[in-house]
């Protein structure tokens, strides 16, 4: 009697959270056409979720802990409960399995509540979360109790039976029933979107990493995103995912300064959009910094910019990808981000802040600055450096970038280019042939100069014979390395610090000095989180002979200095400086060095005022590291 | 995009590509020996190449004729082949870095000294006296144009030899070629005189022959003025014609444009200013020539900080900035701008030491910098010491503070006591006096730059020995500075000194002599200082005139001010007593030569005898330090480490006023040169 009563219970509030999913799955089935391979989704399924997100999850120790107990226990609770309903089965072995899951789940259930309620990270949503362990631990407990009892054979008097079995019911029903707008919508949304990911080769059965913006077809009739149905419905799925838990408001470098954005409410904002009529009321969770809470409504055929996003959220990111790094669903808000401003510049030409102009001198230049490009080369007139169109052919092409403008960079590209000598490197430059790569026209949304300045700076490339191409810029390393494929670049693409690694493992250089004071490395995002690149720099480092200091936020999980992705340009103002929250890291580790690779990371780092460390490009300490003693 | 950043786009005249914007003129620092730029003179503009300048120019006035010596200033004669091997020499060792060198070639004409050298007489236009060498020239015939055309075109080939990149005639100061261009000199009546036509002729045919000796592709440029600023001088309208003129028949490739001309005493002071004069006064005369002409235009005058350098490039007033007394001071300029550390910079105050020295017979050295000329035997860059010592410094001035800086950049652990609340020491003081407050940049620098390489600066503690032996230093260094002398004359307790009264610790009273037993800035300034706050100031001299001893680019600035502000001067009056006389002073004065005396009734009498050393504490501590506070001089001059070791005690040296009351450049280079090998 009492094995029937949970078991239909169970298969009724399964059936109903499957309809209502199915209902529910015609929200995010709104968005546009996208190409899926289902069956190799389902397929890597099991595997992406135990290797890939679990990655993601045991980064706290805890949270995969009690992620593991509860779902583990409740997902074998279902099936148990459900075979309950065989007569045949009802064995006291059955309901002792079930007491262990229960067990489990409860323990877990335990940890749960100890989290949302006593221990509180600030990152949390509440609202429906908030009952979650309470559905957790009713179930859990109820059911336990009951389980235990029918495994004694049944001991407990019947009124007490069956109110323990409503009182599991509620828990049930919360649980399964949260797949509408509760905290279960996760579990299937997640599940679904491992499956049908955007980006497949992201996941250990692929390449690992894919970081690559997509080309853009620039003949579309509606470029980028403007209304929620505008992304591909498996991105749609994707924000439905969100289980709202806030570890990439934690990472996020802009939420820390307290710039308009948080990534989390980001995706909340475009969950919400999914609904014709709806408005963020219901959001429980941190706001974007400065912005009200309740304003926001939108609708899935509504302009997303505007009612439901403010421009100044959408224009305050980095694009630094901390919080694609740090989400345990997977979802990739940077490109959600990109779609977003690929329509407000390519369709609309809301491209704010200084940004604007730069794009006009890019389209009419093919440098932000709208200098004349043969002056890339200024800084190098006693350096005397060998152009390919002259020397036709060379070992390494070095690639200047735009840094070759800026005052900061020359300093640290002289550098490079003296420990290039020194060490007998057959290298070349481009001069007045090389073009802006691309890399802030596209992360501005830009995607047609992007194609423009990708198609031309390809075709100059394959003009000439080169080994490899090196750079400075890890911007230009990414696009370059990444995202110049689709237009027909095929050649290795190395940073310099890992080039300057090879020169000094081969003897070709040699350290003889040694820095005094600590050295912190920051990582910059293009070639950490963007290229999985955060040894070579370290190693680097470390055969120079400096005494290196982790910031508590580096390596994949670095913080950003604030200068990607046209956010200089866009300037969205804050509480702070991004690159003063960072420098503030650097300066905790009482390093008197902070390093950097990257010509953006230099410029927004020593723009920091105040007493702070030394901001050194990774070749000048080389290249003072392989001076002899004056 | 900031201003600065336009200095370091790079140049293109003709094949010659100049790394930037930033170039130090062609000057005479005194450093050739037999005429030939040897070693010490290489060396000099070496470190500017390295210090990331784009042009040096060296040789001021180098001569091309026999009957323009090279003697006077120790200048370069490019009169023979024998100089070549030196350019060469001179060229490699300037492009090892990256600069561009060149030279300036000229005839001096009637400004220079015929009992010299070869004694041949002087030559000019017209056999009019020159006030500044105080020669009577010979009046030029058509053998003498011939010979010396053919001259410049040979001094022009050896350039060319020597593997320089280029050179540039003078036609500035008063050498030949503008002595026939001014009508104020050239009084002929043949075709090179008369019309300005016929006075740029001579100009016009030695451009001729140097094009021809060397070819077009080949730098030359000019010196000139943009305008003589004088009655009789040539006008600003005449120098633009004679620039594009000249530019327009393809004779230059460059115009190097200063204001004024250098005939008499305040010109000199006005050619080259000083720190009395605002930064870039002449600005404006390249500025308008570049309007008229189609090649490069460079302008030296006071360009002092990369800011106006940077401005003046960048708004476009000129292509090329010379910022000569700016890498006197500071040969790394160009570098640190590079390298983002502009506040590094040792900016020129203008006190115009460098160029006054040599007027006096010297060699050219910086009031702050005591490397700039020595770059044989110090360090423009101080190397890290081997060794980590503990260094007390006691006395913030500029001794003190350069050695508190030098061992800070050796990597020693620095402490400086200063009594007084500020740091500065007498610059404070004589930077008090009306124009040369700028002089405090030495200070200020020196104060930046020590605290920046972190010296602990305890202000307003006056040391004593137990508070420095608190420190277990290794090395003390005692930069205690002097105390103004009342001089020995009778009754010396009566006066006042300048200290008294700079400082307002004496107000000035309605009617003041004041007695300068020094001849230099201080006794000038002060009653500069006195008569501007109403007192009737009579300055009274031993020397044959006021601030004797001050140099030819800040007396006459001195002198114009006394007059203006009608202070009496009296020099050849020594002073021999002071006594009261009711509630009034008497000051006698005797006259130099006559012996006769005379007597001055005044409120008050102020003297200005230099300083005694402040050496108390340098007495205290004398028997307890390791070498009984003994400087080994011979280890010093050759620039080895003192020998001197710890067994427990310090070592214990003085330097700057606090031994003998010198100067600002003797206890910074007293400093520099200890403290480099500590």
């Amino acid at each position: 009697m009492i094995a029937t009563t949970l078991s239909l219970i169970v298969i009724a509030t399964l059936a109903s959270g499957l309809a209502l999913a199915l209902i529910q799955a015609r929200r995010w089935r709104a968005g546009r056409p996208a190409a899926v391979d289902v069956m190799a989704g389902l397929r890597a399924l099991p595997r992406r979720y135990l290797v890939d997100v679990h990655a993601v999850v045991a980064r706290d120790r805890f949270n995969s802990r009690f992620h593991a107990l509860t779902a583990g226990g409740f997902l074998a609770s279902l099936p148990l409960i459900v075979l309950l309903g065989v007569p045949a089965l009802r064995h006291w072995t059955v309901w002792g399995l079930l007491s262990l899951a229960l067990a489990a789940m409860l323990a877990g259930g335990l940890m749960v509540g100890w989290r949302r309620r006593v221990k509180q990270p600030a990152e949390l949503s509440g609202g429906r979360f908030s009952r979650l362990p309470f559905a957790l631990l009713a179930y859990a407990t109820a059911f336990l109790v009951v389980a235990l009892d029918q495994a004694a054979g049944g001991v407990l008097p019947s009124w007490l039976a069956l109110a323990l079995v409503l009182v599991g019911a509620w828990g049930c029903a919360e649980l399964v029933l949260g797949v509408w707008k509760g905290p279960l919508k996760h579990a299937v949304h997640g599940a679904l979107h491992l499956v049908a990911h955007p980006r497949p080769s992201r996941f250990h059965d692929g390449a690992g990493r894919d970081s690559a913006l997509k080309p853009l077809d620039l003949e579309a009739q509606h470029l980028g995103a403007e209304r929620p149905v505008d992304f591909a419905w498996n991105r749609l799925l994707g924000f439905d995912a969100c289980v709202q838990c806030g570890r990439c408001e934690t990472a996020c470098p802009a939420y820390a300064a307290g710039l308009p954005l948080n990534p989390k409410k980001l995706i909340q904002d475009l969950v919400t959009g999914l609904e014709s009529g709806a408005t963020d009321l219901s959001y429980a969770g941190h706001g974007h910094p400065g912005r009200p809470i309740g304003t926001a409504h939108g609708g899935p055929a509504e302009p997303v910019i505007g009612g439901l996003i403010h421009p100044d959220t959408l224009w305050a990111c980095t694009t630094c990808r901390a919080c694609v790094q740090e989400c345990p669903m997977m979802i990739e808000h940077v490109d959600a981000v990109i779609d977003l401003r690929r329509f407000q510049t390519l369709e609309l030409g809301a491209t704010p802040g200084k940004a604007a102009g730069v794009l006009d001198e890019l389209r009419a230049t093919d440098n932000p600055g709208g200098r004349p490009l043969s002056r890339r080369v200024d800084w190098a007139v006693d350096l005397d450096l060998p152009v390919l169109a002259e020397v036709r052919e060379c070992d390494v092409l070095l690639w200047l970038g735009d840094g070759a403008f800026e005052l900061r960079t020359q300093r640290s590209l002289r550098a490079l280019v003296q420990l290039l000598r020194r060490a007998g490197v057959d290298f070349a430059v481009l001069g007045a042939e090389e073009l802006d790569c691309g890399d802030v026209a596209r992360r501005l949304g830009d995607e047609a100069t992007f194609q423009d300045l990708a198609r031309r700076n390809v075709t100059t490339l394959r003009r000439y014979r080169f080994n490899h191409i090196v750079t400075a810029d890890p911007h230009a390393l990414h696009t370059l390395r990444n995202e110049y494929k689709p237009f027909g670049l095929d050649a290795p693409v190395i940073h310099h610090t890992a080039f300057l690694l090879d020169l000094l493992r081969d003897g070709r250089l040699e350290a003889v000095s040694q820095a005094a004071g600590g050295v912190t490395y920051h990582d910059p995002c293009y070639l950490g989180r963007y290229n999985g690149e955060i040894d070579a720099p370290r190693a680097l480092l470390d055969a120079i002979g400096v005494t290196r200091v982790e910031m508590e936020r580096s390596g994949m999980r670095s913080s950003c200095c604030g200068g990607g992705g046209g956010a200089p340009l866009t300037d969205v103002a804050g509480e702070r400086r991004i690159p003063d929250v960072r420098m503030d890291h650097a300066r905790a580790t009482g390093a008197a060095i902070v390093a950097v690779a990257c010509p953006n990371c230099a410029l927004m780092l020593e723009g920091v005022v105040g007493p702070r460390p030394i901001v050194a490009e990774i070749a000048e300490l080389v290249l003072a590291a392989t001076e002899s003693v004056r | 995009m900031s201003p600065v950043e336009a200095l370091l786009r790079p140049l293109k005249i003709k094949h010659l590509t100049i790394r930037n914007r930033v170039m130090s003129t062609s000057h005479a620092p005194s450093y050739g020996s037999d005429g030939k730029p040897k070693e010490r003179y290489q060396l000099y503009h070496a470190e500017k190449a390295k210090g990331g300048i784009g042009l040096t120019m060296f040789g001021g006035s180098s001569s091309v004729a026999l009957d323009s010596p090279a003697a006077p200033w120790n200048q370069i004669s490019v009169a023979d082949d024998s100089v070549v091997p030196f350019f060469q020499e001179f060229a490699d060792r300037v492009h090892a870095h990256g600069a561009a060198l060149m030279i300036q070639l000229t005839h001096m004409g009637r400004r220079t000294k015929w009992d010299t050298e070869n004694w041949l007489p002087t030559m000019s236009a017209s056999p009019k006296r020159e006030p500044a060498s105080r020669t009577i020239p010979k009046e030029m015939e058509d053998t003498d144009i011939r010979r010396i055309v053919a001259d410049y075109a040979a001094a022009a080939r050896r350039c060319k030899e020597g593997g320089l990149d280029g050179f540039e005639l003078s036609a500035a100061h008063g050498h030949l070629i503008d002595q026939f261009w001014s009508p104020s000199v050239n009084k002929r009546t043949d075709k090179y005189g008369g019309s300005l036509e016929n006075r740029m002729r001579f100009g016009i045919e030695v451009f001729e022959a140097c094009r021809e000796a060397v070819g077009d592709d080949y730098v030359i440029g000019i010196r000139m003025s943009g305008d003589e600023l004088i009655d009789d001088g040539l006008t600003h309208e005449d120098c633009v014609t004679i620039a594009r003129t000249y530019a327009e028949r393809g004779l230059i490739d460059f115009a190097n444009i200063l204001g004024g001309q250098a005939r008499d005493h305040l010109a000199h002071a006005i050619i080259l200013p000083n720190m009395s004069f605002p930064v870039a006064p002449f600005l404006y005369l390249p500025s308008a020539i570049k309007r008229e002409v189609d090649i490069p235009v460079f302008h030296a005058q006071r360009v002092t900080d990369l800011n106006t350098a940077g401005r003046a490039v960048a708004e476009g007033h000129v292509d090329m900035v010379a910022m000569t007394r700016a890498h006197i001071a500071d040969p790394h300029l160009v570098r640190k701008l590079m390298e983002g550390r502009m506040d590094d910079i040792r900016q020129c105050v203008g006190a115009g030491y460098c160029i006054d020295r040599i007027y006096a017979g010297g060699d050219a050295l910086c009031i702050q910098n005591a490397a700039t000329g020595r770059e044989r035997t110090m360090p423009h860059v101080i190397p890290k010491a081997a060794e980590r010592k503990r260094v007390v410094v006691v006395g913030g001035g500029p001794g003190g503070l350069e050695a508190a800086r030098v061992c800070a950049e050796r990597g020693h652990s620095v402490v400086l006591f200063e009594r007084n609340a500020a740091t500065g020491g007498q610059i404070s003081i004589a930077a008090k006096a009306t124009w040369r407050e700028a002089l405090t940049g030495i200070t200020r620098w020196l104060t930046q730059q020590a605290t920046k390489l972190g010296a602990d600066l305890r202000l307003g503690v006056e040391a004593t020995p137990a508070m420095i032996e608190a420190e277990k230093p290794d090395v003390v260094i005692l930069a205690t500075g002097g105390h103004p002398s009342h001089g020995d004359v009778k009754g010396a307790e009566l006066a006042a000194t300048t200290w008294d009264m700079l400082t307002g610790a004496v107000e000035p009273a309605d009617n003041i002599l004041l007695y300068d037993g020094t001849g230099q800035h201080h006794a000038s300034s002060c009653a500069e200082f006195l008569a501007k706050r109403g007192a009737l100031v009579e300055i009274a001299t031993a020397d044959r005139m006021i601030a004797e001893e001050v140099g030819a680019t800040n007396q006459p600035i001195h002198l114009r001010e006394l007059y203006k502000l009608g202070v009496v001067m009296s020099p050849n009056l020594q002073l021999t007593e002071i006594y009261r006389e009711g509630n009034k002073l008497v000051a006698v004065l005797r006259n130099e030569f006559t012996h006769e005396e005379e007597e001055r009734l005044v409120d008050q009498v102020v003297v200005e005898f230099g300083t005694l050393p402040n050496e108390g504490l340098f007495l205290d501590l004398k028997e307890r330090s390791a070498n009984r506070g003994e400087m080994d001089l011979r280890a010093l001059v050759e620039g080895r480490p003192q020998p001197h070791r710890g067994n427990g005690h310090a070592a214990l040296y003085r330097i700057g006023d606090g031994v003998a009351g010198r100067n600002i450049h003797a206890a910074i280079y007293d400093a520099a040169r200890l403290c480099k090998d500590l």
